[in-house]
């Protein structure tokens, strides 16, 4: 499967919400969407690409916004596909993928708890890695390391 | 009777490691779980952003103790296509050779850990005495035995000792006996059936939706392996079979661990053999310095030195003893990765766990999540 193959499927469904298909080595490519068109795209890259398994979803934190990545596979293509969107910083919010691909469960709780994503309508978004309580989202380049002093301090009686 | 929660760990002979699964049950019954991770969070991705590219090798070794090689090689490739990098190939034959030994390791020490949990004593002694075989061989040319820091982007860091692949052969002739014992062993005992079969069944829909890979998605008569449908490094000039079994229970995910064991001597009879016909150099030339670690003196100048590379992402899927595993490294030029993100096999096998465990017994948590092969370093990162 190729960018323009993922594209000719996608595009007539999504419109201008459909920033671009790049591609990427070694994968089908790399799918630019708008965050508004999640519910929209999720569905249709499963059922009518057939990307059934969601491997990962992950965070980028890009100082002046956010993106937001998800890693699918295809069984019969043998192929995987990046998604990825981009979020402001102010307002890092995207609706949840579980309810497409329940597997993403997991993954969106950590980079909640990790990179300040908010999924909205997600069934269970608690802490996964980290402490309950634990304020911080240390996969942010405004978390810097070599302060142990003042995160001890912050940290211990979460 | 009433209902309550109990708590199997985070220290408890099942876990395998330090996490706790929470457990509502009903006398026997379990009627609900509740996987609490994080215990072994040292944040790993995070370390990783402030460190040289070869420094984060150093961290994979820790991301799973018993596959430090795997994630090793999995690091490499994500990094080697984010900087614009070659291997030449034999360092790639012996890539193919760290991991196929560290499958034979890990299967080994599911092995002896599982039989235990469903009370076989002897198989556990006979696996770590096996296990112990390849921590040897990897030892005399890692000089680890299980932190081995081998693998260096651009190659690996040093070619084999003399007469290894002779003592290579031997091993896996010895292994490819004891595996027959290894099966007369469990398959040959009622406890063994008692306990594992028909139990923790996931059927291969449940797998595909719940993001379930490896041997347990293989159990379930898929047979995907990303070593055959997606290869990398120099697995499509090796000859090997899948491993898989239908009955995606327990027994199944054992009749598979076991296969592909016998599989991993297949391939590594063949890469010895390349190995020993085709000498050459094991490191690419022309490395930026600060990438060369090993050869170059490190000082203040490889440290300080900006040296900006072009940018690039890195995308890499190596089929980890565990399951499927993913990096992605996102390379901004300079000398430290912007970000770097694992996908964990074992994450996502027991983030399933509500599929598998709920309907069955208390006492049958021991099979089940032994059969899932636990490893929390690498759930956790």
């Amino acid at each position: 499967m190729q960018p323009d193959d993922v594209s000719r499927v996608l595009a007539p469904a999504l419109g201008p919400k459909l920033l671009a298909v790049e591609p990427f080595a070694g994968m089908a490519g790399r799918v630019r969407f708008e965050r508004g068109a999640a519910l929209e795209l999720f569905p249709r890259v499963r059922d009518d690409l057939g990307f059934r398994h969601l491997s990962m979803v992950g965070g980028i934190d890009w100082v002046d916004h956010r993106e937001v990545f998800y890693v699918v596979w295809s069984d019969a293509a043998h192929q995987y596909l990046l998604l990825s969107t981009d979020v402001p910083a102010d307002n890092p919010r995207v609706e949840t993928a579980s309810g497409v691909w329940p597997s993403a469960n997991w993954h969106e709780r950590e980079t909640w708890e990790l990179v300040g994503i908010e999924f909205d309508n997600h069934p269970d978004l608690r802490h996964l890695l980290t402490p309950d309580g634990y304020e911080f989202r240390p996969l942010l380049r405004s978390f810097k390391l070599h302060e142990p002093e003042e995160l001890e301090v912050k940290t211990r009686h979460v | 009777m009433s209902e309550m929660w109990i708590n199997m760990g985070p220290q408890h002979p099942m876990t395998h490691g330090l996490w706790n699964l929470r457990v509502k049950i009903d006398g026997e019954m379990i009627l609900d779980v509740d996987p609490e991770m994080g215990y072994l969070h040292r944040g790993i991705e995070k370390i990783s952003e402030d460190r040289h590219y070869n420094e984060v090798i150093t961290l994979m070794d820790r991301c799973c103790y018993v596959a430090g090689l795997a994630w090793e090689h999995l690091y490499i490739i994500a990094s080697e296509e984010a900087l614009h990098l070659e291997a030449p190939e034999r360092a790639l034959y012996l890539r193919v050779l760290c991991e196929e030994f560290q499958r034979l390791a890990s299967h080994l020490m599911w092995y002896a850990a599982f039989v235990q949990d469903i009370g076989l004593m002897s198989p556990f002694l006979y696996g770590m005495r096996d296990r112990d075989l390849i921590l040897d061989l990897l030892q005399s040319y890692t000089g680890a035995r299980m932190t081995y820091e081998y693998m260096r982007v651009g190659g690996v860091r040093s070619d084999l000792p003399p007469g290894f692949t002779d003592r290579t052969r031997k091993v896996l002739d010895w292994l490819n006996a004891r595996f027959v014992e290894y099966d007369q062993l469990c398959l040959g005992s009622d406890i063994f059936h008692k306990r594992c079969d028909g139990l923790g069944i996931l059927k291969a829909n449940d797998c595909v939706a719940h993001g379930v890979t490896g041997p347990m998605l293989r159990s379930a008569g898929v047979p995907r392996d990303l070593r055959r449908d997606r290869p990398y490094a120099v697995y499509d000039q090796l000859e090997f079979d899948i491993a898989h079994a239908d009955t995606a229970d327990v027994t199944g995910r054992y009749l598979v661990r076991m296969e592909e064991m016998r599989q991993s001597l297949r391939i590594l009879r063949q890469v010895v053999d390349w190995l020993d016909r085709h000498p050459g150099p094991v490191m690419a030339d022309q490395l930026p310095r600060w990438l060369g670690a090993p050869y170059a003196p490190v000082g203040n100048e490889g440290y300080l030195l900006k040296r900006h590379y072009p940018k690039g992402l890195g995308f890499s899927a190596v089929e980890e003893p565990h399951g499927e595993a993913q990096a992605y490294v996102v390379n901004e030029g300079g000398e430290h990765p912007y970000r770097v993100k694992f996908r964990s096999p074992v994450f996502a096998n027991i983030s399933a766990a509500r599929q598998y465990l709920i309907g069955y017994r208390v006492a049958d948590i021991p099979p089940i999540m032994g059969s899932v092969d636990v490893c929390v370093g690498e759930v956790d990162r």
